[in-house]
């Protein structure tokens, strides 16, 4: 890099990226290097499809066969990139488009790089998937969030200087990473710091994998419920029947929610008392003998899976628990399901409130017992209030994890084929997680088209947003209310 | 002089009789009867499986184990199952290393930004979405759009779709495992001239891997006891595999353990009567094999590090 390439800077990492020359404000330089990107990024999209267009004509424009292409497409412009910049001084194109955009060369080479490059890494994803206007968006947006957020790109010449590159347009060379410069940096071995420069850049693109995976699970779900939305069949009235009836379009949503409701509710009532009651001896009142015994037998119960317990419901809750109790029962109810479900969520609750109270300060406690209480004074007036905010948590935690045990309702409610609305938990019902399974399990549909079956992602839109919602509260219920000590 | 004369309020506890304390009596008490039913429901699950399936276990185990699927009751098997499992479980691994990237990620290189935080917050709630929605994910993504690399309703999808499910669990473990490793560890690296990715592979990493051992495993257990996803995806309670070749039946039909539990629960239980319990005690026998396997890693592990 010659010295018309690089403005050097100050060596603070918190000093301002532009140096003394630079007219355009940060903000609108940020603002319209992302723009420029992402056009790129949807022009080479445009390209792809346009290519599988010609050969193949408009029916096949979209689908897999545009990964092979758009892989050897983008594996092109990226290496050309890579020679017109490591060779010629910026390259043609880089000269053109800089010159249009006031930007040094260089810069924008390396934009247009890396841009490449985040282009490989999402368009493979958006073509293989039978890209429509939604997920482009949605990728691009991804895309323009992440360039947004990263800060400077270190080339390892800069290190050697102790200087810092930049780039002109900020956003588009950083690469969010704290990076630990040592003595290894300085060293001209070039091998190990191109080693490091890859493993770095891994290791982000698995970090940035949890946000491709919630934008993943967020426009499969959310645009196939659109869809059913916007059907044909569909009026808000359909919302509203006498039951749960897919097969004959009656999609009555409260009586999936008053299944829902009744499971949740009988679940908490078993899971809440028992819960709380092992998390307290466990941190109260057990040695640490018993304690070694007990804890593994909390953690068999968290591992037994749901269909097992769902086996259990109809096979020993039923028939021994509940047909003593209530005579005219029949093998399915919301009762036994929301019992199986109950027998699920102890041990969640019992875990996280033991968690929670175990962090209480030991201080405490001996103060409480040096102004001459009992244990349970102690435990109820002192340890208790204390670790609220987890307990609370453990509570929400346990309902989210109720609201969406699907296998126990699923065997053991009876719901499948259809389910009148009902309030009666003796009687057969239907939740919300099960009404998924029947469908997608076909039990309830045709599997794979018509209204029926995106009626299934309606739900799980419904269902996705209600445990985000119970995420978002108890994260703010622990941050509001936790002590600090 | 005289002293002054202080009066101390007495806590109401010391004002009771001694060997009065109803209260305390009764809420230990109540604790036992918890705990009782704790220990009530663990040991009912497990008598209820075991005495229902006894009959099927103790005339023809190892038919049972080598069966594939069939009409009749004598014949059938959970052979399909324990083969999808074994396969599931395989896909399931394979997606490990992203995770533990991640984790190695939020840990060691991100800086404090809205990035990491966004990313850390979308890991917490991704843990907390209930497994049929991770279901629908798999439906929408890899049997439908990239339906022609994954043959459509395939285990290579379900296990894709598992490997999703348990990623925020690999990297919350992981995650905890790498904090866990003592600064000073890093800090003697550096002073010896490693670069990050260096300490990281070399010291940070073997350092953590009792945890991220542990978790791994423990996931893969969760994974092997998945059935919602399953269900959604598309497992069929019975199929053939008829002649087609390993690659061929990869982006086949399949289906997986707990999918023979449910489709058994679902058939009339007068004829059917042992078989769900027979299932469930395999994979049973299979997961709480498997914890085992991550306590014996963990204990293991820590002895060798004198931790």
């Amino acid at each position: 890099m010659t010295s018309t390439e690089a403005t050097v800077a100050n060596t603070l990492p918190e000093a301002s990226n532009l140096s003394p020359s630079d007219p355009v404000p940060e903000l609108t330089s940020r603002a319209l290097g992302v723009a420029l990107e992402m056009a790129i990024f949807v022009t080479l999209a445009l390209v792809v499809y346009l290519v599988e267009y010609f050969v193949s004509g408009p029916v096949a424009a979209f689908g897999p066969s545009n990964f092979w292409i758009a892989f050897v497409v983008l594996a092109a412009w990226n290496g050309w990139t890579f020679a017109a910049s490591h060779t010629v001084h910026g390259g043609a194109l880089g000269h053109t488009i800089a010159t249009v955009a006031g930007a040094p060369a260089s810069s924008l080479t390396i934009a247009i790089r890396q841009l490449a490059r985040f282009a490989v890494l999402y368009a493979i994803p958006f073509l293989a998937l039978d890209a429509n206007v939604v997920l482009a968006l949605l990728i691009a947006a991804l895309v323009g969030l992440y360039l947004w957020f990263a800060p400077d790109h270190r080339a390892p010449w800069d290190l050697l200087a102790g200087t810092r590159v930049t780039t002109g347009f900020p956003t588009a060379t950083k690469i969010v990473l704290a990076e630990v410069h040592t003595a290894a940096d300085l060293s001209l071995d070039t091998k190990r710091l191109a080693d490091e420069r890859r493993a770095r850049r891994l290791l982000l693109g698995s970090g940035l994998f949890s946000v491709l995976a919630s934008g993943l699970i967020v426009w499969a779900i959310f645009s196939e419920a659109a869809e059913f939305v916007l059907a044909e069949e569909f009026s808000w009235s359909v919302l509203t029947g006498i039951g749960w009836f897919p097969r004959r379009g009656v999609f009555d949503l409260s009586t999936l929610f008053v299944g829902t409701l009744w499971i949740t509710g009988i679940a908490m009532m078993v899971a809440g008392p028992v819960g709380l009651g092992v998390a307290i001896y466990l941190s109260e009142y057990a040695s640490p003998r018993v304690r070694r015994y007990l804890k593994p037998l909390v953690e068999t119960l968290a591992s037994i899976p749901s269909v097992v317990v769902g086996l259990f419901a109809i096979s020993f809750i039923s028939p021994n628990v509940l047909q003593p109790i209530f005579g005219d029962l029949g093998i399915f109810s919301l009762l036994a399901a929301g019992l199986g479900v109950g027998v699920l969520t102890v041990p969640i609750v019992a875990s996280i409130s033991e968690d929670a109270m175990r962090a209480v300060p030991q201080e405490l406690r001996e103060a409480s017992y040096g102004l001459g209480s009992r244990k349970v004074t102690t435990a109820l007036r002192v340890v208790f209030p204390a670790a609220l905010s987890g307990i609370s948590a453990a509570f929400i935690v346990g309902i989210s994890r109720a609201i969406g045990e699907t296998m126990v309702v699923f065997i053991a409610a009876g719901g499948s084929g259809g389910a009148i609305f009902e309030t009666d938990p003796t009687q057969p019902g239907q939740a919300i997680t099960a009404a998924m399974a029947s469908l997608g399990a076909g039990t309830d549909s045709v599997a794979g088209s018509g209204i029926a079956f995106q009626s299934l992602y309606f739900l799980g839109a419904l269902l996705f947003l209600i445990t985000l919602v119970m995420n978002v509260v108890s994260d703010r219920i622990v941050r509001r209310f936790r002590q600090v000590y | 002089m005289a002293l002054p004369r202080i009066t101390v309020p007495v806590s109401i506890d010391l004002r009771r009789r001694r060997g009065a304390d109803l209260k305390g009596q009764l809420f230990q008490t109540l604790l036992w009867l918890s705990l009782g039913l704790a220990v009530a429901m663990v040991s009912a699950v497990l008598w209820s499986v075991g005495a229902d399936g006894w009959d099927v276990v103790r005339e023809r185990l190892w038919s049972f184990l080598r069966s594939p699927s069939s009409a009749t009751p004598d014949n059938a098997g959970v052979a399909q199952g324990i083969r999808g499992s074994i396969i599931l479980a395989g896909i399931v691994g394979a997606t490990f290393p992203l995770g533990i990237g991640a984790a190695v990620y939020l840990e060691e290189l991100a800086d404090d930004s809205r990035l990491t935080r966004l990313i850390q917050v979308t890991v917490r709630n991704l843990a907390g979405v209930p497994s049929i929605v991770y279901g629908l994910l798999g439906l929408a993504v890899f049997v439908k759009s990239m339906g022609g690399l994954t043959g459509g309703s395939s285990i290579i999808s379900a296990g894709l779709t598992l490997g999703v499910l348990v990623f925020p669990v690999v990297v919350i473990t992981a995650s905890e495992a790498i904090r866990a490793v003592p600064q000073s560890i890093r800090d003697a690296s550096y002073g010896l001239g490693a670069t990050q990715w260096e300490t990281i592979r070399h010291q940070v990493i073997p350092a953590a891997l009792p945890g991220i051992l542990t978790g791994v495993v423990l996931s893969i257990a969760r994974a092997l006891g998945e059935a919602a996803p399953l269900l959604v995806i598309g497992a069929a309670p019975f199929y053939s595999t008829g002649f087609n070749d390993f690659l061929e039946q990869l982006q086949g039909a399949f289906t997986a353990l707990p999918m023979n539990v449910a489709s058994f629960a679902r058939l009339p239980a007068d004829t059917w009567a042992g078989h769900a319990a027979a299932a469930s005690l395999v994979l049973l026998v299979i997961i709480f094999a498997i914890n085992l396997v991550a306590i014996v890693i963990r204990s293991r592990i820590t002895k060798k590090l004198g931790r």
